[in-house]
C-alpha cells in the first residue's frame, strides 16, 4: 500500500509536485500517468526516499521509506534501465543488491530467469539493448519478493513479447495482493493492465479512478479520455513540421 | 508488507531471504560492487609494476655512485606509485553518481550513509592488497642494482620495516582521500584532476617557488621558516616523506618536522575531513 498525501516538491521557484494525494492499493495495478515533465518520477523518487518532500508524506505499508528495516522486502523499485555500472554484469549488480539484505544467490538466478536474461547474464550491462536494460531493472525489483513495486516506464523499450510479458506479469502480482503503482505512456497497455489510474498534470491531480469508469466517463478509449484530461497540462508539445501554411527556416528555429 | 503477499497463492514461488537489511550486507555489496568491475585490478597492478619499475630504474641509475646503498632508492618508485590508489578511490567514490548506480544502490540502503562507510572499508582493504604488491615490487627493484654491485640486502637494519609499513600505509590513505575527493564532488574528471593536482603538481610547483627564492640547496637546520615550505609539508605527498623515510628523516628544509604520527594525522585529515562533508551532502541532499 502506498499512500500520498498531500505531496509537494519546489525546485527554487519551480513547483515539480503541488499537493498532490492518491493511494496505490494492495491487490491493484494503479497506472500512474501524466504528460512529459508532470511530476511522476519526481513522486516516484520522493516515495522511495530519493528525494525529501518540501511539504506532505509518502509512505509505504504505513512508513516512510527511509524507515524500513527491509526495504527490499518491502518495496521493489524500478525508476530508471540506466541505474547500473556499466562494466558490471547483470548477475554481480544483483547479486550486490541482493547482499544488502542477506538475499541468497539461489533468489539472483531466479529473477534473472524470470526475466529472461539467462543468456546475457554475464555479460557487461553497458551492451545490454535499452529493453534488456529494462529487463535488468524489473529483475532487480523483483528481488526481495517484496508486497509493493514501483515501476517508471517498466515496457519502455521492450519488443511485444517483453510487454505481453510486463502485462502478464503485473497482473499476477497484483492478484497475489501486491501493491503495483505503474507509470507509462501507453494508453492502449495501460487500459489491459492497469485496475486504477491516477493522471496528473503539471504536478497536481488531474483524476484518480478505476479505468472503466474513466472511460465510460468520455465515452471513448482511455486514450481519449487521457487527452481530455490533460489538455490544459501538457508542458511540451511538439508540432508537425509538414505544414500546409507557409512555414520559412526562420519559423523552424 | 501486505498481509495478502503473505499469504501468495503461488506456494510454489521459493521464498526469498526475509532478513533485514544489514552494515555486515552493505559491506558484502560493496565489496562485490569493486571486484566486479576491471578498473580496480588495474589501478593495483599499475601501482605495483609503476612502482617496481621507476625503483629498478633509480636504483641502477645510483648504483654507479661510489657510495650507493640500493636501500636510498628503496621508495623511489612512490612517485609513480601514488596515482594508482588515488585513481582507485576516486573510481570507487564517484561511480555510483557517474553511472547512475546510485538509485539502485540508495533505494536499496535509504539511510545511505552505511554505503559511504562501507566503500571506506572496502576501498582501504583492497589499497591494503595494492599497497603490499608495490612494496614487494619496490623491494624487488633494488635487488638488480645490488646485486650488481655486490651488497647484501638487510631489510630488518636501520628502520627499513618502517620504511616499508610507512610507503604501504601512505598508498592505503591515498586511496581514501581519492575515495572521499569522489564521494564529494561525485564527477570523476574534477575529482581526479583535483586530487592528481593535490598530490603530484602542488608540491613540486610550491617547492620550485622556494627554490626560486632561496637559490641553492642549504644545509637543513640553517634554513629559516617558510611558508612555502611549510604548505608543501602539509600536502598529503609532503607529510608522507615522513612516512616513507627511515625514522628522523623526511621533510623539507625550512618546514616543522611533523614525525611520523604527525604525518599520519595531515594524510588522515586529507582524507576525513572531505569524507565529513561527503557525508553531510550525502545525507541531507536529494539524489536526482
Amino acid at each position: 500500500m502506498i499512500e500520498v498525501e498531500a505531496l509537494v516538491k519546489r525546485y527554487g521557484s519551480t513547483t515539480a509536485v503541488d499537493g498532490l494525494t492518491f493511494t496505490a492499493r494492495p491487490g491493484t495495478v494503479t497506472g500512474f500517468l501524466g504528460p512529459d515533465g508532470a511530476g511522476k518520477s519526481t513522486t516516484m523518487r520522493m516515495i522511495v526516499g530519493l528525494e525529501r518532500p518540501t511539504a506532505g508524506t509518502a509512505t509505504v505499508d504505513g512508513r516512510r521509506y527511509a524507515e524500513l528495516d527491509a526495504p527490499l522486502h518491502s518495496v521493489g523499485v524500478m525508476l530508471d534501465a540506466r541505474s547500473v555500472h556499466p562494466g558490471r554484469t547483470a548477475f554481480r549488480h544483483l547479486l550486490a543488491q541482493a547482499r544488502t539484505h542477506g538475499i541468497p544467490r539461489s533468489r539472483v538466478d531466479e529473477v534473472i530467469a524470470m526475466t529472461g536474461l539467462e543468456p546475457v547474464a554475464h555479460r557487461r550491462a553497458g551492451t545490454y539493448s535499452l529493453g534488456m536494460g529494462q529487463r535488468l531493472g524489473i529483475a532487480g525489483a523483483l528481488l526481495g519478493d517484496p508486497g509493493t513495486l514501483i515501476l517508471d516506464e517498466p515496457v519502455n523499450g521492450l519488443d511485444p513479447d517483453g510487454v505481453l510479458w510486463v502485462r502478464r506479469l503485473v497482473r499476477d502480482l497484483a492478484a497475489e495482493g501486491r501493491t503495483v503503482l505503474l507509470s507509462s505512456h501507453l494508453m492502449h497497455e495501460l487500459a489491459l493492465c492497469a485496475d486504477r489510474v491516477v493522471i496528473i498534470g503539471r504536478g497536481r491531480l488531474l483524476a484518480d479512478a478505476p479505468v472503466h469508469e474513466i472511460v465510460e466517463r468520455s465515452g471513448g478509449t482511455l486514450e481519449e479520455a487521457y487527452l481530455q484530461l490533460t489538455a490544459g497540462a501538457v508542458q511540451y508539445r511538439g508540432r508537425a513540421t509538414t505544414s500546409p501554411t507557409t512555414t520559412t527556416a526562420g519559423d523552424a528555429r | 508488507m501486505s498481509a495478502h503477499a503473505v499469504a501468495a497463492p503461488r506456494a510454489a514461488r521459493p521464498a526469498a531471504g526475509r532478513g533485514a537489511m544489514t552494515f555486515r550486507g552493505v559491506l558484502a555489496a560493496e565489496w562485490t560492487k569493486v571486484t566486479s568491475l576491471r578498473a580496480p585490478y588495474w589501478a593495483a597492478a599499475a601501482t605495483a609494476v609503476a612502482c617496481g619499475l621507476l625503483t629498478y630504474v633509480s636504483a641502477n641509475a645510483s648504483s654507479v655512485d661510489p657510495g650507493f646503498d640500493p636501500l636510498d632508492s628503496l621508495t623511489s618508485g612512490v612517485l609513480l606509485a601514488q596515482v594508482g590508489p588515488l585513481v582507485l578511490g576516486v573510481l570507487v567514490g564517484t561511480g555510483e553518481f557517474a553511472t547512475g548506480t546510485f538509485r539502485t544502490t540508495f533505494a536499496t540502503v535509504p539511510r545511505r550513509l552505511p554505503v559511504l562507510a562501507a566503500q571506506v572499508v572496502v576501498t582501504a582493504a583492497f589499497a591494503v592488497v595494492a599497497a603490499l604488491l608495490a612494496v614487494i615490487a619496490a623491494v624487488a627493484g633494488i635487488l638488480p642494482a645490488a646485486s650488481g654491485r655486490g651488497i647484501a640486502v638487510d631489510l630488518t637494519a636501520d628502520g627499513t620495516p618502517q620504511v616499508l609499513v610507512g610507503t604501504a600505509l601512505y598508498l592505503v590513505g591515498l586511496a581514501l582521500c581519492g575515495l572521499a575527493a569522489g564521494a564529494l564532488l561525485r564527477r570523476t574528471v574534477p575529482a581526479l584532476v583535483g586530487i592528481l593536482v593535490l598530490v603530484l603538481v602542488l608540491p613540486v610547483g610550491l617547492s620550485l617557488a622556494t627554490d626560486g627564492g632561496t637559490g641553492p640547496a642549504a644545509p637543513a637546520g640553517a634554513v629559516p621558516a617558510d611558508p612555502a615550505s611549510t604548505l608543501v609539508t602539509f600536502t598529503p605527498s609532503g607529510a608522507a616523506s615522513f612516512l616513507t623515510a627511515p625514522p628522523g628523516g623526511g621533510g623539507v628544509a625550512g618546514a616543522p618536522d611533523l614525525g611520523p604520527w604527525g604525518a599520519a594525522a595531515v594524510l588522515a585529515a586529507w582524507a576525513l575531513v572531505p569524507l565529513v562533508a561527503a557525508a553531510v551532502r550525502l545525507r541531507r541532499r536529494d539524489l536526482v
